[in-house]
């Protein structure tokens, strides 16, 4: 009974990318909601990142298939025991809907590709498609915005569950992974909107946008502490097996990979910059002063972050076991 | 483990089934060395065929768990459920294996490979829905156990083992 690592850098890749299309619809579709025109620009960083990162995940999970050619056999049923045929579907339908998502915010100049079916009868004449004009474009966006975000929620919990779901696993088999992954995909996808817009803005970006993202993306961090927080507890406090498999990130070998990287870096100093900038755009309201740099230290820490927290969870649960009796 | 290699044709780097040392038993002078053997224990209750995507792995009506060779797709997911380990990615197929009971032999009404080979005669196959089988009247008259029962995995192998398992 010894255990290889048969999940490797393509599954780690996979669960992050997955998690930053998550993240990035669901802000997106968010501050669509929220602030229309005024947080637009937030809306469309996201909806342009949200479609392609999974996309690069799934070709990623297919090539790890040992035969990838069999892929579609996912989609021949649904066996609803299996975390990974729920996520397929749970996938795909994110993948539709955020490509749909991604073409209604493409600049006014390619709307008029945008083509939809404005009756029923018209469906089976392409030459009858016509683009939407501004006002149902605007309704397009909250609806999938809004179909988007539930999608989401759901594409970044299952990449939790998906380990979570394994009782040999005792590194894995604890409720608290699937919402970790949860909120670390949100964080992350917010931290990719805040690393572009501080990238991209010649403006310096406005207040309210500033505000969402270091507010959601601290609050995100916060729930991610009270998530680690009881998975320490849990593990150690748990059987002989759970307490073993902990001692890999508590003086094993990810020890460092998860207190440096996940922990400091991606979690204590995003929250840190992130809450010095909120209390620069609150406490000093005449000229509030947005640091780009300090935008993209923060947003590119916490995809860092989120990337070694799946890079730990994958490796080391792997290796994690039921002890023997002997 | 050698005959079942052979018999099942199992790639180099891998196998079907295994032997651990567990340790000693008894005091000086009457010690003994214990093994405890293993292979996939064809669970009641599989957690690799929960888990699997694409249905490949199934449990039989007469109990033993196969995979579908044909509706596998190799993603793995079935060998990190496996609390036995007793699963592994052969790379010539892309697809996951483990010990099929030899169900190729007992379909002819031979014993599984590693039950006919066995030297020490420790080994026994058979139904334990029939109270008059061997394995059935062994278990009735003997101490055993199986391993990690508490996980409700249900696994069917038994091991006869005087006083239990521990020493």
């Amino acid at each position: 009974m010894t255990h290889e690592y048969h999940w490797g850098w393509l599954i780690v890749n996979y669960l992050f990318l997955a998690g930053v299309s998550a993240g990035a619809m669901a802000t997106s579709g968010l501050a669509n909601y929220l602030g229309g025109r005024k947080l637009e620009n937030i809306g469309r960083i996201g909806a342009y990142v949200a479609p392609f990162p999974v996309l690069i995940g799934t070709g990623l999970l297919i090539f790890d298939l040992g035969r990838p050619e069999r892929a579609w056999r996912l989609f021949a049923g649904v066996h609803w025991t299996s975390p990974m045929s729920i996520g397929s579907w749970l996938l795909t339908g994110f993948i539709v809907i955020s490509l749909l998502y991604f073409l209604l915010w493409l600049p006014e100049k390619y709307q008029r590709f945008v083509r939809v079916p404005h009756r029923l009868k018209d469906m089976r004449h392409l030459r009858r498609w016509r683009p939407l004009n501004p006002t149902q474009n605007r309704q397009g966006k909250l609806i999938l915005g809004g179909l988007g975000l539930p999608v989401s929620v759901g594409v970044g919990m299952y990449t939790g569950v998906l380990l979570g779901a394994i009782p040999a696993r005792p590194f894995w088999n604890t409720p608290m992974v699937a919402q970790l992954f949860l909120f670390s995909a949100m964080s992350t996808g917010v931290g990719s909107i805040l690393f572009i817009r501080s990238l991209l803005s010649e403006d310096h970006g406005t207040k309210a946008e500033h505000m969402l993202l270091n507010s959601m993306d601290s609050v995100l961090i916060v729930f991610e502490i009270f998530m680690i927080i009881p998975f320490l507890l849990h593990q150690t406090l748990s059987t002989w097996s759970h307490k073993e498999a902990v001692q890999l990130i508590m003086g094993g070998q990810y020890t460092l990979h998860f207190w440096l990287g996940v922990v400091v870096l991606g979690i204590l100093t995003p929250l840190g910059i992130e809450i010095f900038e909120l209390w620069n755009l609150v406490a000093k309201k005449h000229e509030p002063r947005v640091h780009l740099n300090l935008g993209l230290v923060s947003g590119g820490l916490v995809i860092v972050g989120g990337f070694i927290l799946r890079y730990v969870f994958v490796y080391a649960g792997q290796v994690s076991h039921f002890l023997p009796h002997y | 483990m050698v005959s079942c290699s052979i018999e099942n044709n199992v790639p180099v780097g891998h196998h079907r089934n295994w032997v651990h040392q567990i340790g000693i038993k008894g005091e000086f002078p009457t010690l003994g060395m214990s093994f405890e053997p293993g292979n996939c224990m064809h669970c009641d209750n599989p957690p690799c065929e929960r888990v699997c995507p694409v249905g490949a792995t199934y449990r039989r009506d007469d109990g033993i768990v196969m995979i579908d060779q044909d509706a596998c797709i190799g993603c793995k997911y079935c060998i990190e459920a496996c609390p036995y380990d007793a699963r592994y990615f052969n790379e010539e197929t892309g697809t996951t294996d483990k010990c099929t009971a030899c169900v190729h032999r007992v379909y002819k009404g031979e014993e599984p490979a590693c039950v006919a080979t066995c030297i020490g005669n420790a080994r026994h196959f058979g139904d334990l829905n029939d109270p008059k089988s061997e394995v059935s009247q062994l278990l009735a008259t003997n101490d055993y156990y199986r391993l990690y029962e508490e996980a409700g995995t249900g696994p069917a192998i038994y091991y006869i083992y005087k006083g239990g398992r521990k020493a």
